[in-house]
C-alpha cells in the first residue's frame, strides 16, 4: 500500500477544501477555547499570562487523564459511567493506605491502581464475556465502588499525603507544571499507541463493526476487557493525582468528572457509536471544559446556574458537532 | 377490557412476580408472619416514586432509549412544588407537571430530531435540571399543606390512598399500553424501519415517549415531596440507576419493544423490599447502594448464564 502514486493535484486540493468534520471539531474548540480566554481577559484583566494557563493546563490534567480511559472505551462503542466512584475509591484508599507518610507512597499507589484496575476489569468481563450493556454495567459498577469505598472509610476517609506525593499533582520543573508533563507524557503514549499499534487498530475495528473484527480473527472480548480495565486504571490515578492536589480524599470527588468526561470524548469529535475519533480531540475537550469552568468561576454565578450554563454549553457543542457533521456528510 | 386482560397475562412480567412474591414472603416470615393493611400503605408510600419514575423509564426503554436525567426532573418538580403550594394545590401541581412534560420533550427533541446520543444527552440535560433545582430551591425545605400529605399517602383505613394510587400507575402503564401509542412504541423498539415502512412517524413518537417520561418522572417528584412533607432539590440523584433498576428486574430489555409495565411496578417493589430485608439483616446503610449496584448487574448478567446452562444442556 506503500507505494500508491500520489493522488493528482486537483484530486488533492478537493481534498483539502472538503469539509472534514473530524478535524473541524478540534478546530472549532481551540476557537472557542481562545475566545473564553479572551473574555476572561476582559473580566480580570490580566487573567491571560503563563503561570494562569499553565494551572488551567493543571486542572484540565485531571479531566484529561480521566478522559484517557473515556476514549478508549467509546471508541469501543460502549461507555464507563462508573469513573466517579472508581476515582474516589482510588483517592481515599490512597490516602488512607499512604497516611500522609513518604515511605508508604508507593504500597499505596499500588493499591489505588489496583482497586481502579479491579473495577475496570470487572467492567470489561460484565460487557464482554456477560453481554451486559455497558450504561447497566458501569452504573451498577459506580454504586458498587460508591458501597464498597463507604464501607472501607467508614463514611469517612482519613489521612493525607505526604509532600513527596503532591509533588506530582502540584509541582513544578521550573516553569512547568510536572503534572501537566505527566499528562503530556501519557497523551503521547496514547495517541501513539492508538495510530500506530495493532491494538490500537484492534480496538477501532472492535468499535466501527465488531462482527468484521471478530471475522477477520481479532479476540474481541479480550480486547473490550483491556479498554474497560485501562479506563478504570485511568480513573483511578486521577483520583490518586486529585487526592495529592487536595492533599486528603473527600467523599464525592469523582462526581463532578462523569459529564466532562464523556463530553469532553464527544465534543472533541469522537463518535458515541464507536470506531472514530481519537485521543487528540479529547485533550482539546477537557481543555475547553476546564476554561469554561473557570470562565464560570469568574463570572462568580450561583452553584446551580453555573451547572445549568454547563450542561447548555456542552448541549450546543453537541449540536453543533452534528449539524456540521451533517453538513459534511 | 379483553385487550387489557390480554396485556396482562403477556408472561414478561412472571418471573419479577416472582421474585417478589418470594421476598415479600421472606420479608413477612421475618416480620414475624403478620401484615397489616397499614404496612402496605406506608410500603406503597415508599416504592410510589420509584414505581412512577420507573414507568417513566420504561416508556424510554421501550424505544431504545434511556434517561439519566429523570432523576434531576424529579428534583426539580418536587423543589417547584414546595414552592408553588402557597399559591394553590392545583396551580401548582399544574406548573409542576407541565415543567416535566417541557423538560422531557427538550430530552427527546435532542434526541429524536437532532438524532444524539441519549445517554450523552441526558448526562447534559442531568446538569441542566440539577442546576434549575438548585435555583428553585437552594437548602432542602419549602412547605406542603399537610391535608395533602393525609389525603394522598395514609388515607383512611380501609384502603390506604397510596395503595390505591399504586394499583392505579400500574394500570395506567398497562392502558398506555393497548392504546395505539403504546403499540406503536413496541413497534419502534422492535424494529425502527419496519415502525416507519408501516406508517408510524418514528421521531414524533420518540418525543412523545421522552415527554410522556418527563411528565411520569416530574408526579414522582410531586409525590415524594408530598409523602415527605418537603422538597429537595438533590433528591432524584438517588433515583437515577433505581428507575433502571426497576425497568431491568421488570424484564424489560434495555434493546427496546419488549416488556411489560406490571414487570416494572414489580422491578420498584423487589428493590424496596430488598431495602427493607437490608434492615433485617442488621447491615449498615452503606451496603444499600452496594446491593442495589451488584442486583442490576446480577439481573442482566443471569440472561447470559441462562443462556450457557442451556446451550451446555443442549436447548
Amino acid at each position: 500500500m506503500s507505494e500508491t502514486t500520489r493522488p493528482p493535484r486537483v484530486e488533492r486540493r478537493r481534498m483539502l477544501l472538503e469539509f472534514d468534520s473530524a478535524s473541524a471539531a478540534p478546530l472549532t474548540g481551540l476557537v472557542s477555547i481562545a475566545l473564553m480566554l479572551v473574555v476572561c481577559n476582559l473580566l480580570a484583566p490580566g487573567f491571560v499570562s503563563f503561570n494562569n494557563i499553565m494551572h488551567i493546563a493543571q486542572l484540565a490534567a485531571f479531566l484529561g487523564i480521566v478522559a484517557i480511559g473515556e476514549t478508549l472505551v467509546v471508541l469501543s462503542g460502549g461507555i464507563d459511567l462508573s469513573v466517579a466512584w472508581t476515582m474516589t475509591g482510588a483517592g481515599c484508599v490512597f490516602t488512607q493506605v499512604s497516611q500522609g507518610q513518604s515511605s508508604m507512597l508507593l504500597p499505596a499507589l499500588a493499591a489505588a491502581l489496583a482497586s481502579g484496575l479491579c473495577a475496570g476489569l470487572l467492567n470489561g468481563v460484565g460487557v464482554a464475556k456477560f453481554r451486559i450493556s455497558p450504561i447497566i454495567m458501569t452504573l451498577g459498577m459506580n454504586n458498587v465502588m460508591q458501597g464498597a469505598t463507604l464501607l472501607y472509610t467508614n463514611g469517612t476517609p482519613s489521612g493525607s499525603v505526604a509532600e513527596a506525593g503532591r509533588f506530582f499533582a502540584t509541582g513544578y520543573i521550573g516553569p512547568l507544571s510536572v503534572l501537566v508533563l505527566l499528562w503530556s507524557g501519557l497523551a503521547i503514549i496514547v495517541m501513539g499507541v492508538l495510530r500506530a499499534s495493532r491494538g490500537g487498530r484492534q480496538l477501532l475495528g472492535v468499535g466501527e463493526n465488531p462482527l468484521v473484527s471478530f471475522l477477520s480473527g481479532v479476540r474481541n472480548d479480550r480486547v473490550l476487557i483491556v479498554v474497560y480495565a485501562l479506563s478504570g486504571l485511568a480513573a483511578a490515578l486521577a483520583g490518586v493525582l486529585y487526592a495529592s492536589h487536595s492533599g486528603a480524599s473527600f467523599l464525592g470527588m469523582g462526581d463532578q468528572f462523569v459529564l466532562p468526561s464523556i463530553a469532553a470524548v464527544v465534543i472533541g469529535g469522537g463518535s458515541i457509536y464507536g470506531g472514530r475519533g481519537g485521543y487528540g480531540g479529547a485533550i482539546i475537550g477537557a481543555i475547553f471544559l476546564t476554561v469554561l469552568t473557570t470562565l464560570l468561576a469568574i463570572v462568580n454565578v450561583s452553584a446551580g446556574v453555573r451547572d445549568i450554563i454547563y450542561g447548555g454549553v456542552i448541549i450546543a457543542a453537541l449540536l453543533l458537532t452534528r449539524l456540521t457533521q451533517g453538513a459534511a456528510s | 377490557m379483553m385487550r387489557w386482560l390480554a396485556e396482562a397475562r403477556n408472561l414478561e412480567a412472571s418471573g419479577s412476580v416472582g421474585i417478589f412474591a418470594f421476598l415479600f414472603a421472606v420479608y413477612i416470615v421475618l416480620k414475624g408472619g403478620h401484615y397489616s393493611l397499614f404496612e402496605a400503605g406506608n410500603l406503597a408510600t415508599n416504592v410510589l416514586p420509584l414505581v412512577l419514575v420507573g414507568l417513566a423509564q420504561y416508556f424510554v426503554v421501550l424505544v431504545r432509549g434511556v434517561d439519566l436525567s429523570l432523576g434531576p426532573i424529579m428534583s426539580v418538580s418536587g423543589s417547584l412544588a414546595v414552592v408553588l403550594f402557597p399559591f394553590g394545590v392545583a396551580p401548582a401541581i399544574a406548573a409542576v407537571l407541565a415543567a416535566g412534560l417541557i423538560a422531557g420533550c427538550l430530552n427527546g427533541l435532542l434526541i429524536a430530531r437532532f438524532k444524539l446520543s441519549p445517554i450523552v444527552v441526558t448526562l447534559a440535560t442531568m446538569s441542566v435540571w440539577d442546576g434549575v433545582a438548585l435555583v428553585v430551591l437552594p437548602v432542602p425545605g419549602g412547605e406542603v399543606p399537610a391535608g395533602l400529605q393525609a389525603a394522598l399517602t395514609s388515607g383512611s383505613t380501609l384502603l390506604p390512598t397510596s395503595l390505591a394510587l399504586l394499583v392505579a400507575s400500574g394500570l395506567f402503564g398497562l392502558w398506555v399500553m393497548t392504546t395505539r401509542f403504546g403499540l406503536q412504541l413496541r413497534a419502534i423498539g422492535g424494529d425502527e424501519a419496519a415502525a416507519e415502512a408501516s406508517g408510524i412517524i418514528v421521531m414524533e413518537l420518540r418525543l412523545r415517549a421522552y415527554g410522556l417520561a418527563g411528565l411520569l418522572a416530574a408526579l414522582a417528584g410531586v409525590y415524594f415531596a408530598i409523602s415527605t412533607m418537603a422538597g429537595s432539590p438533590i433528591v432524584g440523584d438517588g433515583y437515577i440507576l433505581p428507575s433502571i433498576g426497576a425497568v431491568v428486574l421488570g424484564g424489560v430489555p434495555l434493546v427496546g419493544g419488549r416488556g411489560s409495565p406490571i414487570g416494572v411496578v414489580m422491578g420498584a417493589l423487589i428493590l424496596t423490599i430488598v431495602g427493607s430485608l437490608l434492615y433485617f439483616a442488621d447491615l449498615s446503610d452503606f451496603y444499600q447502594s452496594l446491593i442495589d449496584g451488584v442486583i442490576l448487574i446480577a439481573a442482566v448478567g443471569s440472561v447470559a448464564v441462562r443462556d450457557w446452562v442451556w446451550k451446555a444442556m443442549g436447548r
